[in-house]
């Protein structure tokens, strides 16, 4: 059973609309038949990054699952231009499903705005797991430079040792020491434990 | 100062996901298994062809040939792999290992062919799981000293 998700949990995909982007014929049947499986009824299939895009501009879909070096790695360039379209689809969920990555493509895949990335060969077990992450990814889109997608920090820990730091958020100062005593656990439990109010 | 914008946009899937109704993860991942099961057949019998494209291609003299070499063993890692031939998976992903550089340099000729052999030996060698074991752990040890 997959780690993670409780085999009880319920999930309702029957409404939901599915573009798988695979570059082999049968690669797109093993993704079809686990998504069919999940209970998603609306899947589209394309061959090409041509074909996606024709998929994208003509209807809205919630969910993109997508190997990348589909049409000689055009799968990259794809995704990078849905997030600047502005569209209906620019923010959807997308899913990379990579198999064998050449070192060269590891900075270009960080760079196309994918929320999640799997690596083949892929199993039922993790597809459905990365889709309620990505369908329940709280990480806000940012859009800084040429890149829009989700923070690709997983963790916040503050800008890194001796810099400034880069958003209006980050603190410029060292935290200094506490003004007051820390609060005993009574103190805390008066704050946030529901009291009987006796009227 | 490098700007950032930073947004939320709405995410129908969270919606639809959360909707009454539906089935468990149990019931989703065993429909998707089955649902495997039913195009196995032929997912073995690509996996057999692009293993002979392969071959073919290796003993082809195509100026071309890494690069479809590679875009095929790519489809076989990820196909067999689905399919449960792990063995045959991991074969796959270190010949695409060995032949993602040969743009640059071309890869060791008889690497290359110890991979194919292999390859070939571990589609063979289905129903013994011991035997594959070995085969890939050779592999991997050539590998090793490359």
């Amino acid at each position: 059973m997959s780690a993670g998700v409780d085999p009880e949990a319920r999930l309702n995909l029957a409404r939901a609309s599915v573009l798988l982007v695979e570059a082999s014929q049968h690669s797109a049947d093993v993704l079809a038949q686990i998504v069919k499986g999940f209970g998603v009824n609306d899947i589209h299939r394309a061959l090409t990054t041509e074909e996606a895009e024709k998929v994208l501009h003509g209807r809205s879909v919630d969910l993109l699952l997508v190997d990348p070096s589909v049409s000689d790695g055009d799968g990259y360039r794809m995704l990078r231009d849905l997030r600047h379209s502005g569209g209906p689809n620019a923010y959807v969920p997308v899913v990379l499903i990579s198999g064998h990555v050449r070192a060269s493509d590891v900075a270009r895949a960080r760079d196309t705005g994918a929320n999640f990335f799997v690596t083949k060969p892929i199993t039922a077990n993790t597809l459905l797991q990365r889709i309620m992450f990505v369908a329940r990814d709280k990480r806000p889109f940012v859009q800084v430079g040429d890149y829009i997608g989700p923070d690709r920090r997983f963790k916040f820990e503050g800008p890194p040792p001796g810099s400034d730091g880069r958003r209006s958020g980050d603190l410029q100062a060292p935290l200094g020491d506490p003004a007051e005593p820390n609060m005993s656990q009574n103190e805390i439990d008066t704050i946030i434990k529901p009291q009987r109010v006796m009227i | 100062m490098i700007k950032v914008r930073t947004f939320h946009p709405v995410v129908r899937l969270k919606a639809l996901l959360a909707q009454t109704g539906g089935i468990t993860v149990g019931e989703a991942l065993s429909r998707a298994r089955q649902n495997l099961d039913l195009i196995r057949d032929d997912c073995i019998a690509a996996v057999d062809s692009k293993l002979d494209q392969i071959g073919a291609l290796w003993q082809s003299q195509s100026p071309d040939r890494f690069a479809e070499m590679y875009r095929l063993a790519n489809q076989v890692f990820a196909e067999a792999g689905a399919m449960g031939y792990a063995e045959l998976s991991a074969a796959s992903h270190s010949l695409c290992t060995l032949l993602a550089g040969a743009h640059e340099a071309p890869p060791s000729g008889a690497a290359v062919h110890v991979h194919i052999e292999a390859m070939r030996a571990l589609r063979r060698l289905d129903s013994d799981e011991s035997a594959r074991v070995a085969v890939l752990q050779g592999l991997r040890t050539l590998a090793a000293k490359r």
